[in-house]
């Protein structure tokens, strides 16, 4: 069983030999940089740099998927506002929003650009997923992300407003929400067509340090529902930070698997869920992996397992420092795992 | 002047117009302490900073959340706002000057905001840098302002490293500035490992540590205002 048919059986829901150790979300490494002689701010406007930053993981560890894009920008771009890449950085800074396209309560009537999927980074997305197929598509998992509607609502206004007026007027909220789900069901869509093998939908601006479980179940999960029946891929709904109140909303949205991280209680949540329900997690990516000594990053990924993940799972994007003897670590342990 | 069943009145009101982020009553309130008479650091103390500690209880208890925590702030500026220019400049013993800012790379404010807002309470200048600051400019401002303290916040793991150059770099120039930072990823740890001062590990522990700041500072205040009685 090669590490693809390892995941798309466990999206499946058949068996599988043990989890597999992936990733939905970025996980390019320095060490993988390094072995292409790439620089961390280049790879994010350049389909073949990303497209071979984003295999290195696989190739130099055998993490078990390929996943592109490194930031979460993609989205906002294609609607007009402006990014910043660092480009005169040195170090590992990702694409940020540098204009947003609501800048008061008075301009949250937007449109979607008829051309949407011509914009911005959208065609690069569909190229890099291209190549990565063609390079280790038979022998890894190829994956993408998209933002969930609330996050990218946090990307194109700000989210002191958005916060705010979630409370105030939910229902102006809600109706920007019904459209940036389009948004986000047009890029699953060409990712789809691109050929990815899973779509991970990262709503982390909806977790519980946030916003209170009610009003993730009101003004939310509607949108996250209308997202899922859309995507026909694989997919995952990842959230992170305090998640255990409302995992049952997360598995009400219709996705396929739910994501976690460190702060949840997956033992519980395991126990809430039921045996067959995929649960993605839940190790902590910088501060195990990267700043972790190999001998914790091994009881960690122990524990995740014992607590019952269906896969090995960062709880955010893996940051790149992590040193090659703590990545093989932690494929070590999880290859070598017995129940 | 007031008495002191009208004060008790007042600082409630000032009081429960920040628990229920009621910015109007919060203005009107402010407006009727200045109009009786009452000190305006007794109505932002006991008034709205004693609302603000009962909004952080409810934090931490999730019954409240970040909306509620940005309107409450409101509601506390909205009473600030009109109560500030009557305070009387009281001296503290400590140069109440900070340099606030989120690193370079990262967007999310709100965290530092938060903090801000008690900075400002308690009378401090506060140079905020904004969000997504180049590094160098954490050091340029602080040798600018000559501020005794820096605040650092970053709200991902991914900018939290740029952190560590500051501190160094402020180190260097300025041995005595004292170093504070904060935001999701930070912990007891990292700030230790960078050599920060003092770490707020996220919204509900900086609110914590910030009110714990402004109750230190209130307590010198005692002190000071005690030994001015004697």
């Amino acid at each position: 069983m090669n590490s693809r048919e390892r995941v798309l059986k466990l999206f499946a829901g058949e068996e599988v030999d043990r989890p597999p150790c992936f990733s939905g979300m970025g996980n390019v490494t320095t060490e993988g940089l390094k072995s292409l002689n790439q620089k961390f701010a280049a790879t994010h406007l350049d389909a073949k740099m990303m497209a071979a930053a984003a295999a290195s993981t696989y190739k130099l560890f055998g993490f078990e998927c390929a996943v592109a894009p490194f930031d979460l920008c993609i989205e906002a771009e294609a609607m007009g506002c402006e990014i910043n890449v660092y480009a005169h950085s040195e170090d590992l800074l990702y694409p940020t929003i540098k204009k947003k396209l609501i800048h008061n309560e008075a301009e949250m009537e937007i449109q979607i650009p008829s051309d949407l999927t011509k914009r911005g980074r959208v065609p690069l997305m569909a190229e890099v997923i291209g190549l990565i197929k063609r390079d280790i598509g038979k022998e890894a998992a190829v994956g993408s992300y998209v933002l969930g509607p609330f996050t990218l609502a946090g990307q194109v206004m700000e989210l002191n407003d958005l916060l705010k007026l979630s409370f105030k007027k939910p229902d102006k909220i809600g109706k920007l929400l019904d459209l940036l789900s389009d948004v986000i069901i047009q890029v699953a869509g060409e990712y789809q067509k691109a050929g990815v093998d899973y779509i991970t939908v990262r709503e982390m601006g909806a977790t519980s340090d946030v916003l209170s479980p009610r009003v993730f179940k009101s003004l939310i999960l509607p949108y996250l529902k209308k997202i899922f029946e859309k995507i026909t891929v694989p997919n995952v709904l990842h959230i992170c930070g305090k998640t255990n109140d409302i995992v049952p909303f997360m598995m009400e949205s219709g996705t396929k698997a739910i994501s976690v991280d460190q702060k949840n209680d997956v033992a519980e949540t395991r126990k809430k869920v039921g045996p067959k329900t995929l649960v993605f997690g839940n190790y902590d990516p910088y501060n195990v992996l990267v700043a972790g000594t190999p001998d914790l990053i091994r009881t960690t990924i122990k524990k995740c397992m014992d607590d019952g993940v269906s896969a090995v799972w960062p709880g955010c994007d893996i940051w790149p420092t992590v040193p090659a003897d703590n990545f093989k670590a932690m494929m070590d342990e999880v290859r070598n795992y017995r129940r | 002047m007031a008495t002191e069943e009208k004060k008790k009145e007042l600082l409630e009101k000032l009081r429960n117009a920040v628990i229920q982020y009621d910015e109007d009553t919060a203005k009107e309130a402010a407006n009727e302490a200045l109009s009786t008479g009452m000190e305006a650091n007794d109505a932002i103390f006991n008034g709205l900073v004693s609302g603000m500690v009962e909004v952080g209880r409810m934090f931490e208890a999730q019954e409240y959340f970040v909306p509620e925590l940005l309107m409450c702030a409101d509601a506390l500026y909205a009473g600030l706002d009109i109560l500030k220019p009557h305070v009387k400049q009281l001296d503290l013993g400590v140069k109440g000057s900070v340099v606030i800012g989120t690193v370079e790379g990262d967007v999310h404010d709100i965290g530092k905001n938060i903090v801000k807002m008690m900075f400002d309470v308690a009378g401090f200048t506060v140079y905020d840098l904004g969000r997504d600051v180049p590094l160098d400019k954490f050091v340029a401002e602080q040798l600018r302002t000559d501020s005794d303290l820096v605040c650092l916040s970053a709200m991902m793991t991914t900018t939290m490293t740029g952190m560590k150059k500051v501190i160094d770099d402020l180190r260097t120039k300025n041995p005595n500035v004292k170093i504070m930072i904060g935001g999701a990823p930070v912990s007891q740890d990292v700030a230790d490992k960078y050599g920060a001062d003092g770490y707020a590990k996220d919204a509900t522990n900086a609110l914590k540590d910030a009110i714990n700041m402004v109750a230190s500072l209130k307590k010198m205040k005692d002190e000071v205002e005690a030994k001015k009685a004697k």
